[in-house]
């Protein structure tokens, strides 16, 4: 922007008491231009005259559009409203206003204010793993006379079962400890790991989103797509003490990610602190 | 003062009554941005009026099986016709009218910084639409027996050739659009050089509106694509007059090059359509729920994000073409990828309605829908960017379905959200919300009613641009519940007309600032003066008249 056109953006009523406001001056120069333009293309389709009238109009066009704005900026003064029709000054409106605080009313305000530390995620993940094995195991010891039972189970996820049958699925196998584990171990630790993201932007109570909703719709889950995924397993599962093991978890999990310390979460870092250009310092870091 | 002003200064003082030639030369004159926003809205709304009794007509002939209300040549033209005027001459002004009023006003300016090249942009587009629209007594085409052109709205190679497409109709499709095109890149470096140049004190990038924002990646959109457009068009005109063979295939050319240049500005260009759609959106939701807008930041650089990743997804366009499983690949990816940002404007817009005191005033109410609705397009979009997906329904109207949610559904409805919320400004009166709510009702029951069935026609397997069908496919029942649907549509239009002229004669009185709004123009008088500001206005926050209005509690303190 030139100086000329700084002033005009910016020239008060007061500094040219009387004289209105400068703006650009109206003029139908574009408008003749545009339309020679189109006269010229619409020649294309209907006749070289339309075309060679268009470039005269387009011409004239041009030259007072030039004329508008060389040697000088054509300007009008436009005369400042009527008092009664100007804008009314903004009025401040009356009573404070109030700030939505952290958990009032339900409202969070940020999601999440605070999180639990990823690592708390994989011990609760551990946790849940060894919780739900002892009720399997305890399944398996009571109800399938072999403990060894549900770690067989698990490790048909992956490799096909003996065709044995049953008594295979009782007997101890290194090759299925060691399937079932890893299948238990890296699934625990996930889940585990999902509890520590999600539990702190879940309203309410941990225990029932970890310890009971959380493992019914897993539980929902591994009922309808099991069949699908080991018949074998689907075959064998004992789906109450599916249920309660996944409870195990869930309750052994929760536990142990609620009591690992929170931290706070960036969200009211301004910008320049999230993106590490400034240290932290001052009240909140 | 330069002696420029005085020839003109007589002028100034016009006596009250004026004849109406000089009220048509004050409008065939004026370099005002909000005069030259006022002229491509009224003319946009002129050309949706037009699109859309071609589609009603379109809709008709397609009610019953075998029925020959239309003849084959005359749906080709329509479908052509229609598509060509609703992106072009409707949605195209109507999106750079809007911000062409507002922008200035937002960022608290006295005009674009080119008023007179602005001037120009707005008489391109129209001249550009007149001679489209010329070609139905101008233009012969096949066999001598049409006029308007019946290549479809992206002119596929070869049929645009010399061969298939005698006459020129086909002609006056490139030159009409060629035309509008050059005003539409006009007023995208008016846009950007006044975005950048005119904001007025304490208005940093950070802390414009977002619609002033929206619209700036919109002309940043619309002067990548809209060059390659031209250029094609350039070629095609080669072809077709100088025998230059770019794309035609038997002598060496290439017609799936069309394709590329034309979708180059073609996806880009649904973004330049629905992004003013998400700038209105970003306004209004905050205003009618009465809080601050969700992620500010976070909205800036999702869109800042589209506008880069909308360039490189045009080939999902041309998924059945044939292109390679690398290329494919690439640009099923690609196309997800603009999920994420879109996602995240959704997510925003509903943390801003979260919590808040949500008042459903008009304007509220479409913007509503078009959450809704625009969720399903998006949806949708995810879908046909599969490539497997789209092998199955491209060209079919589930597509139909999928585009029409999205410039119906997204734009359309937030087009009238805006010209609710804004028509106090433009003209200071009210348009009624008793006939705003007739207008809102009328008009979501007849998208859902024509839309929504349309992917069950695509799904049947019904391909779209077919003027008839047989009455064995099955198709008839849902074609006829789409075309029931238009009538409420156009009932709800016809309201829609009914208030505006209502609202001209005998509405309420807005007042400057009839929602107790927060951005610049809802502090100067409605309508606002020639000048917009008799002081240029001094923000400190992203919303100045909100720290006017609480100056206990300013924003500024906050951001
Ligand atoms: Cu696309």
């Amino acid at each position: 922007m030139n100086e000329e056109q700084r002033h005009e953006a910016t020239e008060t009523p007061a500094q040219n008491p009387g004289q209105g406001i400068r703006l650009p001056a109206p003029t139908a120069t574009p408008m003749l231009f545009a339309l020679g333009l189109s006269m010229v293309f619409a020649g294309l389709v209907t006749h070289w005259l339309v075309s060679s009238v268009g470039a005269l109009i387009a011409m004239a066009g041009a030259y007072g559009w030039w004329r508008q704005v060389l040697p000088h900026e054509q300007h009008v003064r436009v005369p400042l409203q009527d008092p009664e029709k100007r804008a009314l000054p903004v009025e401040a409106r009356v009573g404070a206003v109030d700030h939505l605080q952290l958990g009032e009313g339900g409202h969070r305000v940020r999601l999440p204010a605070d999180m639990h530390p990823y690592t708390s995620g994989f011990r609760g993940g551990a946790a849940g793993a060894v919780a739900m094995a002892l009720v399997a195991m305890t399944y398996g010891g009571l109800f399938q006379g072999s403990i060894w039972f549900p770690v067989n189970l698990l490790a048909s996820l992956l490799v096909a079962p003996p065709a044995a049958g049953e008594a295979a699925l009782r007997a101890f196998d290194v090759a299925n400890l060691g399937i079932g584990l890893f299948i238990h171990a890296s699934l625990s630790l996930l889940v585990g790991l999902v509890y520590a993201a999600l539990l702190p932007m879940l309203p309410g109570r941990v225990a029932l989103w970890g310890g009971v909703v959380a493992p019914c719709l897993w539980s929902a889950v591994a009922w309808t797509s099991l069949e699908v995924l080991s018949p074998e397993m689907a075959q064998h599962v004992q789906w109450g003490w599916f249920v309660v093991s996944q409870i195990a978890f869930g309750l052994a999990a929760g536990v142990v990610i609620e009591r690992a310390e929170r931290s706070q979460t960036m969200q009211t870092w301004p910008l320049a602190l999230r993106a590490g250009l400034e240290a932290g310092g001052g009240e909140d870091a | 003062m330069s002696s420029a002003d005085l020839p003109l200064h007589a002028s100034v003082e016009v006596p009250p009554a004026i004849s109406w030639t000089d009220r048509l030369h004050g409008w065939v004159a004026t370099v005002d941005h909000k005069r030259l926003g006022v002229l491509y809205v009224a003319s946009g709304l002129v050309f949706l009026l037009v699109g859309g009794s071609q589609a009603s007509m379109m809709r008709m002939q397609l009610f019953y099986a075998g029925n020959d209300l239309l003849s084959p040549e005359v749906f080709n033209r329509f479908f052509t016709v229609h598509g060509t005027s609703m992106v072009f001459f409707v949605g195209m002004p109507l999106v750079i009218g809007i911000a062409n009023y507002l922008l200035p006003l937002m960022i608290g300016a006295r005009d674009m910084a080119f008023p007179r090249l602005n001037a120009w942009g707005f008489w391109m587009f129209l001249f550009g639409a007149l001679l489209f629209y010329f070609s139905y007594v101008g233009a012969d085409g096949l066999y001598g027996a049409g006029t308007a052109p019946d290549v479809g709205w992206f002119a596929y190679s070869p049929l645009t050739g010399k061969a298939f497409s005698r006459g020129n109709s086909t002609d006056y499709w490139v030159l009409g659009i060629l035309v509008a095109g050059f005003g539409s890149i006009s007023a995208a470096i008016n846009m950007i050089a006044t975005t950048l140049t005119m904001r007025c004190r304490g208005m940093t990038l950070g802390r414009m509106p977002l619609f002033v924002w929206m619209m700036l990646v919109v002309s940043w959109l619309i002067l990548v694509a809209m060059g390659p457009l031209t250029a094609a068009q350039v070629m095609l005109l080669f072809d077709r007059f100088l025998g230059a063979h770019f794309f035609d295939t038997q002598a060496g050319g290439d017609a799936v090059l069309w394709q590329h240049f034309f979708w180059f500005f073609g996806h880009p260009e649904v973004y330049i359509l629905i992004i003013p759609g998400f700038a209105y959106a970003s306004e209004i939701i905050p205003v009618f729920s009465r809080k601050v807008i969700f992620g500010y930041p976070v909205m800036v650089a999702a869109t800042c994000a589209i506008g880069l990743l909308s360039l490189g997804v045009w080939a999902h366009h041309m998924f059945v073409v044939g292109l390679g499983k690398g290329v494919t690949s690439w640009f099923v990816v690609a196309t997800m990828l603009v999920g994420v940002p879109t996602g995240i404007k959704i997510f925003n817009w509903i943390g801003t309605i979260y919590g808040g005191k949500l008042h459903f005033r008009v304007p509220m109410l479409f913007c509503t829908a078009f959450l809704f609705q625009f969720l399903i397009a998006g949806l949708t979009g995810i879908m046909l960017a599969a490539a497997p997906f789209d092998w199955q329904l491209s060209d079919s109207y589930f597509v139909v379905a999928h585009f029409h949610y999205v410039l119906i559904g997204g734009l359309v409805f937030t087009i009238f959200a805006a010209i609710y919320y804004w028509f106090p400004k433009v003209t200071g009166r009210m348009l009624s919300e008793r006939l705003g709510r007739w207008h809102f009702w009328l008009f979501v029951v007849g998208f859902q009613l024509t839309f929504t069935t349309m992917h069950a026609q695509g799904l049947l397997g019904m391909p779209r641009r077919i003027y008839t069908y047989s009455a064995d496919r099955n198709w008839e029942i849902w074609n006829q519940i789409t075309t029931t649907g238009v009538l409420f549509q156009a009932l709800g239009i016809a309201v829609f007309v009914c208030a505006i002229f209502h609202a001209l004669r005998r509405g309420e009185p807005a007042g400057d600032d009839p929602w107790n709004a927060w951005t610049l123009e809802w502090s100067t008088s409605s309508p606002p003066p020639e000048y917009n500001f008799a002081e240029e206005p001094e923000v400190k926050s992203r919303r100045p008249l909100w720290d006017l209005k609480h100056p206990d509690d300013p924003d500024w303190r906050h951001e």
